[in-house]
């Protein structure tokens, strides 16, 4: 892991102002009409005029996110250790989670709304399951990669499989976990809208399809504005988490 | 703890056989501070990963103290400690002890604390430093206070302090001797460096190139501490270098 630059943040900052920039000259320069693409200034006019529409929407669809983001790390987490402890289990159930992994998720999320409604539900269960596939990869080889020299010192002690796993196997997944995590938060919101696209009765996904049917796109890109804010916010947050609990991880192994 | 090697072979499939050590014949004695030296890929780890239970002999047998590797390991009476100190990066310089004082802790009954294990080493002081910020020589003086700690009738050592400059090689193996004196376990510690080997080995033993075979037996009967200006030393000195050049134009 790097330490970050010295004002990457605000290089990042001014990098995603210049782009609005141009796209507000853009639009106003050539005149293209608002029914195409709707500059900045009236997306973020949009975005203040409904304030409680965006807000409400925007609490349901991040619920759902980080609801369904929790089971499916959790259940990634839970298996890849169960993997780790029965090894003999692996080959079926990594082959039973492909399977499923290869599924089209577009196919799934309407037969879940058929079967159980317009609910958060449906919603969470497609989150959780788009979620849930990096974290079982990446912590199940994290568990396995401990290194050999580590194993030999547990294996000098004659430590059991379950002490090689708490004090050895674990914590050396750490990191893997956030590389995980750093995959599957903006996953989260993403599964969340494509479930909620599919029939929903709020949340973005929801304003998305309304706006995108009616072909009011500045209603339509403010949503995706508040999305592409979220899913920096949450990258940031993992990010600065994963600075705090994996400190050993910036100096090379002794 | 006595070790006992009779007609000991190890050929690795990789896939075509390769045989890695030949017919070996070994007996360590209780308390004996034993150096192996031997040419590159000869075989040196190989042995001590069979005594410590790592990998399986094709044939012959390991006996410490009447059981099998298998069985020592089970007594947590073999300690290891290789060329990387493989500490553990997300424990303090105690919590790696500590770890390994509480998986040892049935057969300890804790008669040295972490604190003194540190104290022997000189790291009492950087007790809650990680690991990270350690010199190489500190994180190896770490390794040798978690090895202490273990109370183990058998130390094997792959080459530990081959990572190292020189000087702190030397300090680490004087510290070393240090900490084997009070208990003397028997030691089995392969090493690549002559000079290293008689200054602090009662019994130099020699392997020749793969597959490997003992060549020549030496015992160092030399006072500590010990001096390389002396005639002994120097024949010592001698005699091993030739018994190891003689070994490598064998084979060649
Ligand atoms: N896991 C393995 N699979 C296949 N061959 C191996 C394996 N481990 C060692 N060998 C082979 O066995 C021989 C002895 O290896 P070993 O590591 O014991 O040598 P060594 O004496 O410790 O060498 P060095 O001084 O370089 O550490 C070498 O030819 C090596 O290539
Ligand atoms: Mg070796």
């Amino acid at each position: 892991m790097k330490k970050p630059q010295p004002g990457g943040g605000q290089i990042a900052v001014l990098i995603v102002l210049f782009f609005l920039l141009v796209w507000e000259a853009a639009v106003s320069l050539s005149q293209i009409p608002v029914y195409l693409l709707p500059a900045p200034s009236r997306i973020l006019q949009t975005l203040f005029e409904h304030p409680q529409l965006y807000a409400q929407a925007s609490l349901l669809t991040l619920g759902e996110a980080f609801a369904g983001l929790l089971i499916g790390l959790l259940a990634g987490v839970l298996i890849a250790s169960l993997l780790t402890l029965m090894p003999g289990l692996e080959e079926g159930v990594m082959t039973l989670a492909i399977l499923l992994k290869s599924t089209p998720l577009v196919a799934i999320a309407p037969l879940l709304t058929i079967w159980l409604g317009f609910g958060i539900l449906p919603k969470i269960i497609i989150t959780a399951l788009l979620t849930f596939f990096p974290v079982l990869v990446n912590v199940l080889s994290g568990l396995q990669k401990a290194e050999n020299h580590h194993l030999e010192l547990f294996h000098s002690w004659h430590a059991s499989r379950g002490e090689v796993f708490r004090y050895l196997r674990a914590p050396n997944a750490l990191p893997y976990l956030f590389a995980a995590l750093k995959i599957s938060a903006p996953l989260a919101l993403i599964g969340a809208v494509v479930a909620e696209w599919t029939g929903a009765s709020g949340g973005l996904g929801r304003v998305m399809w309304l706006a995108y049917t009616n072909l009011n796109l500045p209603f339509l890109f403010a949503a995706i504005f508040i999305l592409a804010a979220a899913g920096m916010s949450l990258y940031r947050l993992t990010v600065w988490l994963e600075r705090r609990i994996i400190f050993w991880q910036s100096h090379p192994e002794p | 703890m006595k070790v006992e090697i009779a007609a000991l072979n190890h050929t690795f499939f990789t896939p075509q056989p390769r045989p890695a050590l030949l017919n070996l014949d070994l007996h360590i004695p209780s308390g004996q501070f034993a150096a192996i030296i031997g040419p590159s890929g000869c075989g040196k780890s190989t042995l001590l990963r069979l005594i410590a239970g790592l990998l399986q002999p094709t044939s012959g047998s390991i006996l410490l103290d009447g059981k099998t590797p298998a069985e020592a390991n089970a007594a947590r009476q073999v300690a290891w400690l290789a060329q990387s100190p493989a500490l553990l990066p997300w424990l303090t310089v105690e919590g790696n002890i500590a770890l390994a004082r509480k998986l040892l802790a049935t057969r300890l009954n804790h008669q040295m604390s972490v604190q003194q294990a540190l104290q022997r080493v000189g790291l009492e002081n950087a007790a809650r430093a990680y690991p990270f910020t350690l010199s190489g020589g500190m994180q190896q003086r770490l390794a040798l206070a978690r090895l202490l700690i273990q109370n183990a009738g058998l130390w094997l050592m792959d080459e530990p302090f081959a990572a190292l400059d020189e000087i702190t090689r030397e300090q680490l193996a004087a510290m070393l001797l240090d900490l084997w004196q009070p208990a003397q376990p028997t030691v089995l510690w392969v090493t690549h460096n002559i000079y290293e080997a008689l200054r602090l080995a009662e019994r130099v033993i020699v392997l020749s190139p793969a597959p490997g075979q003992m060549v020549a037996d030496f015992s160092v009967a030399l006072p500590h501490p010990r001096r390389e200006d002396t005639p002994a030393f120097q024949n010592l000195l001698y005699e091993v270098r030739t018994a190891l050049n003689q070994a490598v134009e064998a084979a060649a």
